[in-house]
């Protein structure tokens, strides 16, 4: 659905992409992690033809995203952090802006709104930040476009609006949809994505899938020390040492997300060369 | 589906424009109607013994049309001055022609109809109040053969007592407030920010490098003499002046062209470039 080859991008003289390849399939849940600034929401907009790649080619699906063609723009959505809704009705919204998207669905989008909590006859002008957000959620789910891509989303949601977010986001993939979530509150997104990017000073630092960590990597609490030693990485908790061993027996632990994103950064090698290993 | 103009999509966004903005858009001519009241009214009282003479509406009109239409036309795009509001336009599934000729809409058409409108819906009982203001003061005054003439509404489009055969200079206005107006709505993509003021001081830098290219530039490579009939003739100097000069004169065709690019072609060219800039805007 999206290939990315060799994308070199950067704003003036400061680069954020030195040759980066990606490749996004359908029917997943990408969860796109790495620190502030390292070019999470530079990458998505690339991908949604708001950027243009200085080097290197974008295709999603079948079309380069900068020429902004409208067939190509009915298939993405983007829910970018710092977004923008006009102060109208939320019917007025659904009715004025649904019809550029040709499977706009409103049903959908009321069945989000009542899960999100939102009151339908309400105007966007007295909504809170939150509420907001989860209006243009429903409204991106809604389009029922290929490529849904979401910078931060769950940022300004309440605690039980998360869990709502991780229950309506998953109960709407299908084969033909890829969901991308950029974030960097890495628990946010437990549960909810089957394949796991990090970015990191431009490359790409990590890309497996959550099948594939969860059978090669262990996440564990230990007390015994030269486990803790010998582990690849480890922090120390009330409850004893968090840790992240090899998977040598194929037990079955949950993966922890922020476990795995800080083995990654603090000692990414030695991560990878479990998954290289045979 | 046509990727480049599709007019379902056009009308969709015609009408989402609308409806998002229809109540600033309101608003903004009440505030135009305001101004160009108390506007009359201090013309009015300045002179009583001429009240709103054609002069001063002609004028009126056409300064608050080339001001309001500007400032106006440098808001068009102001969306993609914020990352938000910038992401939203430029994600919305409509092409580049239909979102451009959406801003040409409004701000072109609409607004010079919508300026007009007000325009005279406010000079019209302004006349009225000036044509008694001036009966009264010609009945204190005047001598008693002396007919009663007082301002009347005026047609902004034809310019009054015009020699039979001259031009109607108010059309070539007309076409001036329209290629300076673009030249704002090309701005408006170029500067996200102060938009206006940034426009005003390039058109005003063109002007000056234009102004220096003909007069010292050229200067250099012509020999002594002078323009004229714009620039399509130039009179060099004889031995005696201008006298025993000889004129040089492009043919008539290049005048003829020159003409129509001068009076037509400013505003289409800026509005293709501004279809170009639109394309090519990163947020």
């Amino acid at each position: 659905m999206i290939t990315i080859q060799n994308l070199h991008f950067s704003y003036r003289k400061r680069p954020v992409f030195r040759g980066l390849s990606l490749q996004l399939q359908a029917g997943h849940i990408y969860g796109l992690l790495g620190k502030n600034g390292t070019g999470k929401s530079t990458l998505l907009r690339n991908i949604a033809g708001l950027l243009y790649p200085d080097q290197g080619r974008i295709e999603v699906l079948g079309f380069i995203p900068g020429k902004r063609q409208p067939a190509f723009l009915q298939e993405i959505f983007l829910v970018p952090e710092e977004f923008y809704l006009p102060d109208i009705p939320v019917q007025q919204l659904v009715d004025l802006q649904g019809p550029f998207y040709p499977r706009f669905n409103h049903s959908q989008f009321e069945r989000y709104i009542r899960e999100f909590d939102i009151p339908a006859d309400s105007t966007l002008q007295n909504m809170s930040y939150g509420q907001k957000k989860k209006v243009l959620i429903s409204f991106g789910l809604a389009t029922n476009c290929s490529l849904l891509l979401m910078d931060e989303p769950t940022n300004g949601l309440d605690i039980m609006s998360k869990s709502q977010f991780r229950k309506v986001i998953a109960g709407e993939l299908n084969e033909q949809k890829c969901i991308v979530i950029s974030t960097h509150q890495v628990k946010d997104l437990e549960n909810l994505i089957d394949r796991v990017t990090i970015i990191d000073e431009g490359r790409i630092l990590f890309d497996q899938t959550v099948d594939a960590i969860s059978r090669r990597l262990s996440f564990r609490i230990s007390f015994d020390n030269e486990e803790v030693k010998q582990s690849l990485y480890s922090e120390s908790s009330l409850r004893g040492h968090a840790i992240v061993a090899p998977n040598a027996n194929e037990e079955e632990s949950k993966l922890d997300l922020e476990l795995l994103y800080k083995a990654i950064v603090m000692n990414g090698h030695s991560i990878q060369s479990v998954f290289t290993a045979k | 589906m046509n990727q480049t103009f599709d007019f379902n999509r056009w009308r969709l966004l015609i009408a989402k424009h609308g409806y998002e903005q229809g109540k600033k858009y309101l608003l903004s001519l009440v505030a135009i109607a305001a101004l160009l009241l108390i506007w009359f009214v201090f013309v009015l009282f300045a002179n009583p013994y001429e009240p709103l003479p054609d002069g001063a509406q002609f004028g009126t009109y056409y300064v608050g049309l080339f001001l309001v239409g500007c400032i106006y036309a440098s808001l068009l795009f102001s969306d993609l001055a914020s990352r938000p509001r910038g992401i939203d336009y430029l994600s919305l599934p409509a092409s580049h022609l239909e979102k451009l000729l959406c801003a040409l809409f409004y701000g072109v058409l609409i607004f010079f109809l919508a300026y007009t409108i007000v325009f005279y819906i406010v000079e019209l009982p302004m006349i009225r109040v000036a044509r008694a203001i001036a009966y009264a003061h010609w009945l204190k005054t005047a001598h008693p053969k002396e007919i009663f003439n007082a301002g009347e509404t005026i047609n902004v489009f034809v310019m009054p007592r015009r020699p039979a055969g001259a031009p109607n200079a108010f059309f070539y206005i007309l076409l001036s407030y329209f290629a300076v107006q673009a030249a704002f709505i090309l701005g408006s993509v170029y500067f996200p920010k102060f938009s206006f003021i940034k426009t005003v001081v390039t058109l005003l830098l063109i002007g000056l490098v234009y102004v220096f290219l003909v007069d010292t530039v050229v200067g250099w490579i012509m020999p002594e003499g002078r323009y004229y009939h714009a620039f399509t003739a130039y009179n060099f100097h004889g031995p005696n002046g201008y006298e025993d000069g000889k004129v040089v004169t492009l043919p008539e065709w290049f005048h003829d062209l020159l003409s129509i690019i001068v009076r037509y072609a400013f505003a289409p060219i800026f509005w293709i470039t501004t279809y170009f800039r639109l394309k090519e805007k990163e947020i």
